[in-house]
């Protein structure tokens, strides 16, 4: 029953994935959400926005019927190109049309906070 | 979203904190959460130790006894082996937690005591269960958090499909109140858990 484990996709806005985040590197797992501006059925690639801030989503390995102008929520690994550019290999992907975005974000920064205290006391603690 | 959603989650997290909330009022801190099912994100989860002195429970700091846990979040990996078992994880952002859907009632001699239309009524709600989970599909998953081959699971006893997009954010919310106002407050005058126990053996 024993079975490779599957990565976390990282909870991040498009908004902080820059060259110079940390998420911003060669196969990290990241869960990214926006609006689909564009999709490509032949190549697979879709564009999806938010916050004024776009991103290329491979979505070959997905059985998902995307419509422009709605909203969605991909997981995978971030794929770095030559051009420095960033594209998710989404391996997951779901329609989050009706999500509040503001309240999604805000509650983004509430967790961060609470994880990284939960995480320094157990390090207090057990270090 | 609406003024009615607002409300609406807004209602639920307070029924949600309050009931676990009655729960931790009790004397018995420690054991408060025995049998409940205990609101976790995975980072939390996963960092959940075997428990010295109760063979079925995990603890959480050291400080609370848990024997049932419920995750919230999307499906990234199915394994299905019919009639036996269908494994897989659930990724709320936080961290994957393994879980695993047991289907063999049928056949295994672990239900050979239970009635048999009991048995047939659990088999079929573990079919149910089992549809539902596809990958991609945002799962509320409640069941026993259990130690396999020194890695802890999630020995699923219900599901529930979230269609409303807002649920996960719901839920992050819930975990961290939770675990601020009730998870994370030790009584100064309680015993630890190990003293405790050694007390009930005395």
């Amino acid at each position: 029953m024993a079975s490779a484990p599957i990565p976390s996709g990282a909870l991040v806005l498009l908004q902080e994935l820059n060259s110079s985040s940390s998420h911003f590197k060669q196969g990290a797992s990241l869960r990214v959400n926006g609006k689909l501006q564009e999709h490509n059925v032949e190549s697979a690639i879709a564009i999806i926005a938010d916050g004024g801030v776009t991103l290329a989503v491979d979505t070959q390995h997905l059985r998902l019927n995307l419509r422009v102008g709605s909203l969605y929520q991909f997981i995978g690994e971030l794929s770095i190109q030559p051009n420095n550019e960033g594209i998710l290999k989404a391996r997951v992907g779901r329609n989050v049309d009706g999500m509040d975005l503001n309240l999604y974000q805000q509650s983004l920064k509430l967790l961060r906070q609470f994880q990284s205290d939960q995480i320094s006391h157990l390090a207090l603690n057990h270090g | 979203m609406s003024v009615i959603r607002c409300k609406s989650l807004e209602l639920k997290l307070k029924r949600s904190f309050f009931t676990q909330f009655e729960a931790l009022s009790s004397p018995l801190r420690m054991e408060a959460l025995h049998n409940t099912d205990v609101k976790l994100l995975a980072f939390d989860f996963l960092s959940l130790t075997p428990s010295s002195t109760q063979p079925n429970a995990v603890c959480r700091r050291d400080t609370l006894l848990i024997s049932r846990a419920e995750t919230l979040g999307v499906v990234t990996s199915r394994e299905h082996k019919p009639d036996i078992f269908l494994r897989f994880t659930i990724d709320d952002g936080t961290g994957c937690i393994p879980c695993v859907l047991w289907l063999n009632q049928l056949t295994s001699p672990y239900h050979s005591r239970r009635s048999p239309p009991d048995v047939r009524l659990i088999a079929e709600s573990a079919r149910n269960f089992a549809t539902l989970i596809q990958i991609g599909v945002s799962a509320r998953v409640r069941g026993k958090a259990t130690i396999y081959r020194g890695k802890l699971q999630l020995t699923v006893s219900d599901v529930f499909v979230e269609r409303d997009p807002n649920a996960e954010t719901l839920h992050w919310l819930q975990c961290i109140r939770l675990a601020q106002k009730c998870y994370d407050i030790v009584p100064p005058s309680l015993p630890p858990i190990k003293r405790k126990a050694n007390d009930l053996k005395d």
